[in-house]
This record gives C-alpha cells, structure tokens and sequence, in this order.
C-alpha cells in the first residue's frame, strides 16, 4: 500500500497534501497534548512497532505480498489524531531512509494508511467497545479502509490521467485495484491487522489503565 | 509496563528476518520492468519518477548480508521513529518549565 513517487499524477499529489496539510497541523496539537514523559515511552513503542511489522511481509497467492500497519492499535489505545501523525512519521522515515513510498505520494500514503486506518479503526472500536471482538474488528476494518483509499486513488489513474488512452500514470483501473488491494487486505492483512491489534490491545491495556 | 511493551518490540524485531521470506513485492509496488514486461510500455510518470536516493534502499546496507540488512534497518528505524517523539517530548518540557 506504500504508493511509490510516479504512480499518481500532479493533481492527485497536490490535491492529496492540500487534504493532509492541515489534518497534520491539527494532529501534531492533538499529539503535543497527549505526548509526555508517561506517555513517551508507549507511543514512541508503539510507532516503533508500527514500522517493525510493515516490515513483515506476508506472502499471499498469486504471487504478492503485503503487512498490516498497526495504526488502530494507536488509535485505541490513545487516539486517531495521535495515530495518524506516529503513522506519517513511520512513513516519511521509511521514504527518506529506506526508499519506501514516495515523496510525492507521501501525503495519500498518509491519509490511507494513518487517516482513513486510525479513524474508521477507532471508531469501529467505539461502537463495539462492550464486546471482547472490538479491537480485533477495528483493526480488520481500519485496514481494509485504508486499502479502499489507495485502491480509489490508484485506480482513478488511468480514468483521468491518460493519452489517447495510454495511462500516463498508474495503468490498472478500478475493475482492477478494488479486489486486488482491498480484496487481499479483507482476506489476508485485515486478519493480519485483527490478530496483531486484538492480542496487544488485550496485552497493553490492562497495563496502560494504571498509569492514567 | 513499558516492559510488556518493549519485550513485545524485542521479539518483533528478533523475527523480522521473517519478513524476508517472499521476495514477491506488494501489489502496485512493482518496478519499471514490470510494466515493460505486463503492458509492454512503461508509463510516463513512472518512468520518469526519480526514486528516492535513500541511504538504505529497499532496507539493506552497503555489502550486509540480506538478513543482517533487514535487522539493522529495523533497529535504525525504530531508533529514528523513538528519537522522533523522545525529542518532541524534551522540547515540549523545555517550552512548559
């Protein structure tokens, strides 16, 4: 789901850090008033785990391989502003150091995989909070919602952005990018997302009530 | 606390050579050749596309070994992200006292 710089065309770049730049602002106020010195160490752990298991990757028939982001975990435990600014930090290092992602698609990576997955994420888990599922199905929904985004921006590529019909940028269209991306996060990394957000939200929690 | 959660980040980062095991890239993840081989054209933006020049590409280092790569990525990576909120976290007390 790290979308590399070159698949998306100018308009959706721009378009995509004028939705991100100020979300961002607002998060990074949201992260300076939860961030101190009791929380430091679970966030930074956290954000930290995050970038560990995108580097999981899971093999899947048909010849691709993807990971689960570990945004919801963040978004329950703290909440989504916090997780989507820990989210656009693990991604611009994972740019910049490691050449994951793109420069240009820094900001739909963002919102896909720390937006749309933090907020739905969290906000599955409100909704079923009394229930012993609420984490593991946050998690599934968070990123198979994520999935949805990038698919839709890919997917859009060659609708709009080609020559005489030549894709200019991305080449597959929806038909294609809806089930092979969100198709193989709801069956494969959703699961992957669930079991990871499901066993250490049951492993942290407990532990993060005492220090409130 | 911060036990639980550091024995859980030790243990991912001890079998994150697993994370080697299919080298078959994401979908939409692939590279230039890819699209010369599948369409038979590369398109515009992708070809023109730069790439990052970054200093650990594809999360290896100079001549490691692919495992010994993989490790010391995710060790500078999970440093980097901590060093990120750990200063963010110093600033703000500076600002507040």
């Amino acid at each position: 789901m790290h979308i590399p710089d070159g698949y998306l065309s100018p308009t959706v770049v721009v378009a995509t850090y004028a939705v991100a730049l100020p979300l961002w602002f607002f998060g990074f106020k949201k992260l300076k008033e939860t961030l101190n010195e009791e929380t430091l160490p679970l966030i930074g752990a956290l954000s930290a785990m995050s970038f560990i298991i995108m580097m999981l990757n899971i093999p899947i028939p048909g010849g691709t391989s993807g990971h689960a982001v570990g945004a919801v975990l963040i978004a329950i435990l703290f909440n989504p502003w916090v997780a989507f600014i820990a989210i656009s930090v693990v991604l611009l290092i994972q740019a910049v150091i490691f050449g994951d992602g793109g420069i240009s698609t820094f900001a739909a990576n963002s919102l896909a995989m720390g937006f749309v997955g933090a907020f739905v994420g969290y906000y599955v888990f409100r909704i079923f909070k009394k229930y012993k599922f609420a984490p593991y199905l946050a998690g599934w929904s968070g990123i198979v919602a994520s999935s949805f985004l990038a698919a839709l921006l890919l997917g859009i590529e060659p609708i709009f952005w080609n020559k005489n019909g030549t894709p200019l940028y991305f080449p597959f269209g929806l038909k294609e990018t809806i089930p092979a991306l969100v198709g193989a996060h709801m069956l494969f990394f959703g699961i992957a997302e669930a079991v990871f957000t499901g066993l250490a939200y049951g492993f942290i929690h407990k532990k993060k009530m005492e220090i409130e | 606390m911060k036990k639980r959660i550091y024995f859980i980040l030790a243990a991912l980062i001890v079998i994150i050579p697993l994370g080697l095991l299919s080298d078959s890239p994401a979908w939409g993840e692939w590279g230039k050749e890819y699209y010369k081989k599948i369409l038979g054209y590369i398109p515009y933006g992708i070809a023109k596309a730069k790439g990052i020049n970054a200093p650990m590409k594809d999360y290896s280092f100079g001549s490691l070994s692919d495992i010994s790569g993989y490790y010391l990525s995710a060790i500078v990576g999970a440093v980097l992200i901590f060093a990120f909120f750990y200063i963010l976290t110093k600033v703000l007390h500076a600002k507040n006292s």
